[in-house]
């Protein structure tokens, strides 16, 4: 994490009302810093700013206190504008409302032509983008005729046409199938890691957020944790108790430990879970009679 | 039913015609539909029909989708013919009953036009069958860029076009939803008559409004975040280009406007009662 892509200080931001209602902030004293190469999750419940956060993080909200800084760059500096939404790209919750054009590569094609890219460079790159996804085969379709979750990895690459270096995604697997959401997850996986972009992913899915190196807890405007998966989910009822919910591996570890069976270390992937047991049954063949 | 609409959609095959230049194809329709409408006699309306029947056989588009093409002016055609049958009373009395004489002049001339009007349909859906919508709105937007110097920004014209056809297949969709879901509650669209059918409607087209306007201002943030600002400094993936065959197109379309300059001269104009007579 040599260089912070965003860095947010102390920034309050709320929504204007209805002629003269003031509404409660929706992010509210909020800082934090992400740096580059990181995959981050950001979980809340409704209503806790998530989205907000996002809208921030590229200057498409501006704050009414503190600032937000994008690879050093304030988003209140309207001269930057194009700059910052290059480097951060966000894909929203809903694919149908994101995709401009009627054929699949010309959509993909949309941001690089705003940006005034050379025809080649736009070729290589829709190209390119359209491979990390697993869409380059779908290049020439209709969007409408493909799946939610096709549909969404066309927006993904739709921003990394763009070659930002950081993405975020605001729920961008809350309306698909299960199938559409492990294809969009492999795919937000891949981008990290294969072309080290900084991934902020919001969700309220906890298997999901398992999968990131870290993850950002809000709550009413604020932040409440911010740690590794294991440092989050290692207090399962502060996690509840803001109305979020634990993975189940956790809940069956959780489970265990309560009935009295020891489970040590890290017990959030599937794997390691079924690992952990698997020992604990071994070595205490004689002491427990499990199952 | 509200999915057979077929007038706009595009059938990506790779073919002669859908590779010549948008800006081509855009010319030869326009001239295509000039040269129909100043036919005036059936040699003349021929020579039209076998140029479409050339297009649509190098289109490699199935002959069943260009007819179902016409479905939607099925009725049109229908009265136009109706009229002409009811109107003309030229050439020879063939049947008479009641206060209706239908005469050979009548005949022909209904049949003339109901080929005229088909041809065109079948010539303007070959244009967007043919041609994405993307290409369709950038050759219109190069064609019309110069107008740019008077204000008139086609630009914003043309997004405007492409998100608009872009979104019809996605509103189809949400309205046969909307539908779905009244009906399940017991709204009744199909009985009735037409006040309350039409009152039946208003509960799909509020919801679909208010979604409209939602969609609207979603794509807006996506479409910013995507540094859309309004086309300045633009560049395109795909630029047109004219190449050989779109020369050798245009020629062609020039001699279609020769061809039926020429067949009109010659053929004279349409004359109900010497073409019924040649006939028999």
């Amino acid at each position: 994490m040599a260089d912070t892509i965003i860095e947010f200080q102390n920034v309050t931001f709320r929504y204007e009302g209805d002629e003269g209602i003031v509404l409660s902030p929706a992010v509210k004293d909020f800082s934090l810093k992400i740096g580059g190469g990181e995959f981050v999750a950001v979980l809340g419940h409704n209503g806790s700013g998530k989205s907000t956060l996002a809208k921030l993080a590229n200057g498409l909200l501006l704050p009414e206190s503190g600032d937000v800084l994008v690879d050093g760059m304030n988003t209140k500096n309207e001269d930057d504008d194009i700059k910052i939404k290059q480097t951060v790209g966000v894909v929203f919750q809903n694919p149908d409302n994101q995709i401009v054009a009627t054929i699949v590569e010309e959509d993909v094609a949309f941001g690089p032509e705003n940006l005034g890219i050379e025809q080649s460079e736009i070729r290589r790159r829709v190209d390119g983008a359209l491979k990390i996804v697993g869409m380059y085969n779908y290049r020439r379709h209709e969007p409408h005729k493909l799946s939610g979750g096709q549909k969404q990895r066309v927006a993904i690459a739709g921003i990394i046409a763009m070659e930002p270096r950081c993405i975020i995604l605001d729920e961008p697997t809350a309306m698909l199938d299960p199938v559409g959401r492990k294809d969009v997850m492999n795919a937000i996986k891949r981008l990290n890691r294969e072309m080290g972009i900084t991934v902020v992913y919001i969700t309220h899915y906890m298997e999901e957020a398992c999968e990131a190196q870290r993850i950002i807890v809000m709550d009413d405007a604020k932040l409440l944790m911010d740690g590794t998966p294991e440092e989050i989910f290692s207090d399962p009822e502060k996690i509840r108790e803001i109305g979020l919910d634990v993975p189940q591996t956790c809940r069956l570890a959780e489970m265990l430990k309560n009935s009295g069976i020891k489970i040590t270390g890290n017990v959030l992937g599937i794997d390691e879970l079924v690992e952990n047991i698997d020992s604990l049954l071994r070595g205490q063949q004689n002491v427990t009679s499990c199952n | 039913m509200i999915k057979d609409i077929t007038i706009g959609q595009y059938f990506p095959f790779d073919s002669f015609v859908h590779r010549l230049d948008p800006r081509t194809k855009l010319l030869f329709t326009v001239v295509y539909i000039v040269a129909a409408f100043v036919s005036n006699n059936f040699v003349s309306l021929l020579f039209c029909f076998i140029i479409a029947c050339v297009v649509v056989a190098i289109s490699k588009i199935p002959l069943k989708t260009v007819i179902k093409g016409l479905r939607p002016i099925l009725l049109i055609v229908i009265i136009t013919s109706l009229l002409q049958i009811a109107y003309i009373k030229t050439g020879v009395p063939l049947i008479s009953f009641w206060k209706i004489n239908i005469t050979s002049g009548g005949l022909l001339s209904a049949l003339f036009m109901a080929l005229r009007i088909s041809l065109l349909i079948i010539m303007s859906t070959m244009l967007t069958y043919t041609t994405s919508p993307t290409s369709l709105t950038n050759g219109l937007e190069r064609i019309f860029a110069p107008f740019k110097k008077i204000g008139i920004d086609f630009h914003t014209i043309t997004m405007i076009m492409t998100i608009a056809l872009r979104f019809i297949p996605t509103l189809i969709e949400e309205t046969d939803k909307i539908m779905s879901a009244q009906k399940s509650r017991g709204a009744n669209f199909e009985n009735g008559n037409i006040v309350k059918r039409a009152k039946a409607l208003v509960p799909i087209f509020i919801p679909l409004l208010f979604n409209s306007i939602r969609r609207a201002y979603e794509l807006a943030n996506a479409m910013t975040c995507r540094c859309y600002n309004g086309g300045k400094g633009k560049t395109t993936m795909n630029p047109l280009k004219m190449s050989g065959r779109d020369y050798f197109a245009v020629i062609l379309t020039l001699a279609v406007i020769g061809g039926i300059i020429v067949l009109n001269i010659f053929c004279g104009e349409y004359n109900a009662e010497f073409t019924f007579n040649a006939a028999v």
